[in-house]
């Protein structure tokens, strides 16, 4: 699906989504989704609970790969090559496209080692290039002037927003070309809140970014693109401006302004 | 008298109830401690850790016994910790609904279980008869068969405890699911999966059935492994049912040693799992 009235013809899809089915088992959970990511800017996807969102979305890194039950039948193209076909290298995938969760995930290490590790896994760097790169992550993240004097303290030491903060420097630290959020702020508090949206505008110059929220006003805040689906399809797909004031549909309207899900 | 009453005066009497059964069950364990430390003492000195076990009416030490027990213990630690932890993280990690991994774990809690004479006269079958003679080799193949299943059961468990949170978002930063493993799995359960082997090594400190029919015993000190050689089980064992003082107080000694070792690698892995919860 894209935009009606044809205000996103010129930008260009960095991730189509063409006649996408996914199956967990034999019940299916994607009914023929059709949708673009457009080249940095964000696109939010909301809708009511098991609606699919967070289906749609692990779909585009193939995260749905670690559960030999799940999978998804159709096309998702990024750059125009096929991430489903058997033959996709899906740890490069990961790397090109990254992934922040709703609860924040620091692994048991130093700060410093959080954001290294990445960087590691596919640079061979020496040691003041990596604390460069990290000192770079951290601050992209908005995180160096609150841990720049704690660097080998464990990440599991900050608070919930700073954690998650160093998740997404973690993200950012490799360097892909899309992040996928999903609920980054369904477990942060209304300042840490603000902090991780402002991030997300920022890095929306530099990379494509898509988020799953339950926030409608979120949704409104942070993306020029809005889908809404419902019971695994994607009912409507606009300019954000557009899904909020005069949305096409009456289920999406009834969504917006909150009269069921 | 009102219902409410009634309640507190239940809940009054299963209180009491289960203090004193929990003084009942304490109060063996004390009383034990007590004995050990009282008999034991007697016969800690110097001489326990620098001479060889004795002919019966003559003064000496354990020194033989513990030197066996430890390099028995730490070759059997050393053979079975690998095992215990691969087959851990194949349960955990790779076998999660499969038949084969059923099977394994369903052996594996019958070998936990198993009577360690049962493991003894197994490998006094398999290695002891057809090499002609007892040897040392033997006792650390049979420790070893007791360390496996208690590593495997541990590992798995740790392992389990690590959130799936942490192993998506590894993967999410395009790690191999090896790579997940050996440094965000492990490294997130290591308290735990330490906690197993200390428990392995307490478990087997005190084994004496798989090593009467496997590493015998030895009065002299021996480091080859191709001959019987001394523990500190298995010297208590038959110290302690002999007629002669000084060999009836080594083995009190000799138990006390065992006794405290055991008590500081428990301590140590409550430690360290107390630990790991707070992370």
């Amino acid at each position: 699906m894209s935009p009606t009235n044809g205000a996103g013809a010129n930008r260009s899809a960095k991730i189509l989504v063409k006649d996408l089915n996914f199956f967990y088992g034999d019940s299916l959970a994607l009914k023929s989704v059709n949708m673009s990511v457009y080249a940095n800017s964000v696109t939010a996807i909301i809708g009511p609970s098991g609606c699919g969102k967070s289906t749609l979305l692990r779909v585009l890194n193939r995260m749905y790969d670690l559960y030999p039950k799940q999978r998804a039948v159709g096309e998702v193209l990024l750059d125009g090559d096929n991430i489903l076909a058997p033959s996709q290298d899906v740890n490069l995938l990961r790397a090109r496209v990254g992934m922040v969760f709703q609860k924040p995930t620091p692994f048991p290490m130093s700060i410093h080692e959080n954001i290294a590790f990445g960087i590691k896994l596919y640079n061979k760097v020496s040691k003041s290039e990596l604390d460069g790169r990290v000192e770079k992550a951290l601050r992209g993240a908005a995180l160096w002037n609150e841990v720049k004097d704690k660097l080998h303290a464990s990440g599991l030491s900050l608070s919930g927003g700073q954690q998650q903060r160093l998740c997404i420097a973690r993200t950012v630290a490799i360097e892909p070309e899309v992040i996928l959020f999903d609920e980054p702020c369904s477990a942060l508090d209304p300042i840490s809140t603000a902090k991780v949206e402002e991030l997300i505008d920022e890095l929306k110059e530099k990379y494509t970014i898509a988020i799953v929220t339950h926030s409608m006003q979120q949704a409104a805040r942070v993306s020029s693109y809005t889908a809404f689906m419902y019971l695994g399809e994607l009912l409507e797909f606009d300019e954000t401006t557009k899904m909020f004031t005069s949305p096409d549909k009456k289920q999406t309207q009834d969504y917006i302004t909150g009269r069921f899900g | 008298m009102t219902l409410y009453d009634t309640r507190r005066r239940k809940n009054a009497i299963y209180v009491s109830l289960c203090y004193a059964a929990s003084v009942f069950g304490l109060v063996w364990l004390a009383w034990i401690l007590c004995a050990l430390i009282f008999k034991g003492s007697a016969g800690l000195m110097p001489a326990t850790f620098t001479q060889m076990t004795p002919p019966p009416g003559s003064a000496g030490g354990l020194l033989n016994a513990i030197c066996g027990s430890l390099i028995m213990s730490i070759a059997a630690v050393a053979l079975g910790t690998p095992i215990g932890i691969l087959a851990g993280t194949y349960l955990a990690e790779y076998g999660s609904g499969s038949k084969l991994a059923f099977v394994v774990r369903f052996i594996n809690d019958i070998l936990l279980s198993a009577p360690s004479i049962v493991i003894g006269l197994f490998v006094y079958q398999i290695v002891v008869v057809p090499m002609g003679h007892f040897s040392a080799l033997a006792g650390m193949l049979a420790l070893a068969i007791i360390v496996i299943p208690v590593v495997v059961r541990t590992t798995e468990d740790m392992l389990r405890l690590v959130p799936n949170q942490l192993r998506e978002a590894s993967t999410a930063l395009g790690l191999p699911k090896s790579m997940v493993i050996q440094r965000i799995a492990y490294k997130a359960a290591r308290a735990g999966l330490t906690t197993g082997v200390l428990l392995a090594i307490a478990r087997i400190s005190g084994e004496t059935a798989p090593l009467l029919f496997t590493a015998l015993n030895n009065q002299f000190f021996e480091t080859n492994v191709n001959a019987p050689m001394a523990s500190l089980p298995v010297v208590i064992f038959q110290f302690a049912l002999s007629p002669y003082a000084d060999w009836q107080r080594l083995a009190w000694t000799g138990a006390l040693i065992i006794t405290m070792t055991v008590l500081a690698l428990s301590i140590t892995a409550r430690v360290l799992g107390r630990q790991r919860i707070k992370s």
